[in-house]
């Protein structure tokens, strides 16, 4: 038995199941020492160095004759890959997407020159990028582990499929969406500074009191829309849900809205040197304008509310039929 | 791009790679080790790479369609591996549907040339 071939062995060993290390070395070591004694009698001589390396060099790299014992030849295989792929896309587009709404956001408002958040968001960006991906990786690893997708293909009903007359809405609307739901819950929660303007070199401008009053109920609908609007992307058919989170958020964001408009001011005008009759002018202006705002929007969550659950209503009958 | 021969060599890796499970629990009838079997595969036509061979003999010994054990000959402890009652099952079942497969694929290109 040469050096050669027992450094070769010691190289497979290091890469084998640890339980069966010593069985296959042993008989790896018979076959090797097989081959090497059946060339030297057909040679009539020992074999030189280099003769021994061809031969472990034609057995093959260590890793790779170590890897084929393995009972797992591949991190993620081809029954789970279009799974993998799927969800891979989904969430680099969001991470994407979000990226792309901070910095758009930090540029409208000023947070820095346009450059500099350039620069910052391009790491950013790579760096989400990696680390979605590498959890996204992880999570499917496992899943390919643990028998995925075996029972969800067993489960799946061609009846699960979207319609085809639905219009669903491009990746990248979806995307923008979600990025901005995670902006404004952001900025709500006060994790993220955006410098609205609120006021000039004369006065200033707070929010009413209303808006402290409902900072929870505002939050908590913000964050239920962001949930139906994935589901809406990802789970076109789970109408059941959907149609619960449409119409609850929809109720509850009437409420609030009426809520809202009840407290009859929006907006409070704080004066820094402006004389006391136009700060009353202004924010009579002010005041009005959000009140026309908020009509607006109730009109239209209301018209948005029906056309959408009239939509689900109608499919849920279709389907039943 | 691949020329006609690395294609053809990709297919034909391709087409042989299910028939080998077939010939290596065809040759292990008769109990072989490891080197021995692999001569016979070469010598009727079907060299196998070693590293391919060894751990499909370990997978199908885990399928319980090989036995196998460590027995001293010239001198030296081999791993001898046989053929199961179970693989002999098997084995049956699989040339009944290589012999179909044969057959379906001879019906279809003799149409074809006609």
């Amino acid at each position: 038995m040469t050096n050669l071939q027992e450094r070769y062995l010691h190289a497979v060993r290091w890469a084998l199941p640890a339980a069966k290390a010593d069985d296959i070395v042993a008989e790896l070591r018979d076959i090797l020492t097989s081959r090497q004694e059946d060339r030297e009698e057909e040679l009539g001589r020992p074999l030189t160095s280099e003769e021994t390396s061809a031969i472990l060099k034609e057995f093959g790299h260590p890793l790779i004759v170590a890897g084929r014992y393995r009972p797992q030849q591949w991190l993620i295989g081809p029954d789970v890959f279009p799974f993998y792929f799927f969800v891979l896309r989904i969430v680099v587009l969001i991470s994407v997407g979000i990226q792309i709404a901070i910095a758009a956001a930090r540029m409208v408002f000023g947070d820095g020159r346009p450059l500099q958040i350039i620069g910052q968001s391009w790491g950013g960006l790579w760096m989400s990028l990696i680390i979605s991906m590498g959890v996204v990786t992880i999570v499917f690893a496992v899943m390919e582990r643990a028998g995925f997708p075996g029972d969800h293909i067993r489960r799946w009903t061609p009846e699960q499929l979207p319609d085809v007359r639905d219009k669903r809405k491009s990746v990248w609307e979806s995307a923008f969406e979600l990025a901005a739901g995670i902006i404004f819950l952001l900025w709500w929660a006060g994790i993220v500074y955006l410098p609205i303007p609120t006021g000039g070199a004369a006065f200033r401008m707070e929010a009413a009191p209303i808006f402290t009053q409902l900072y929870w109920p505002i939050f908590a609908l913000v964050a239920v829309r962001l949930v139906d609007n994935l589901i809406e992307w990802v789970r076109p058919r789970w109408t059941l849900v959907r149609s619960i989170l449409t119409a609850g958020t929809t109720i509850a964001g009437l409420a609030l809205l009426a809520l809202i408009y009840r407290a009859g001011q929006w907006a409070t005008i704080v004066s820094a040197g402006m004389p006391a009759d136009k700060v009353v002018q202004l924010s009579q202006a002010v005041n009005l304008s959000l009140k026309i705002a908020i009509v607006v929007t109730g009109v239209v969550w209301t018209w948005q509310a029906v056309v959408v659950l009239w939509r689900l209503l109608l499919r849920g009958r279709q389907r039943d039929a | 791009m691949p020329t006609e021969d690395d294609l053809f060599e990709k297919l034909r890796i391709e087409l042989r790679r299910g028939s080998l499970i077939l010939a290596v629990l065809g040759a292990l009838r008769v109990e072989r080790y490891g080197y021995t079997l692999r001569q016979s595969l070469e010598d009727a036509g079907l060299p196998i790479e070693e590293s391919a061979l060894y751990p499909l003999l370990r997978r199908l010994e885990t399928q319980g369609l090989l036995t196998s054990e460590w027995r001293e000959e010239a001198k030296r402890n081999k791993r001898f591996y046989r053929l199961s009652p179970d693989g002999e099952a098997i084995l049956a079942q699989l040339l009944g549907e290589w012999n179909a497969i044969s057959d379906s694929i001879l019906r279809l290109t003799e149409g074809n040339e006609q």
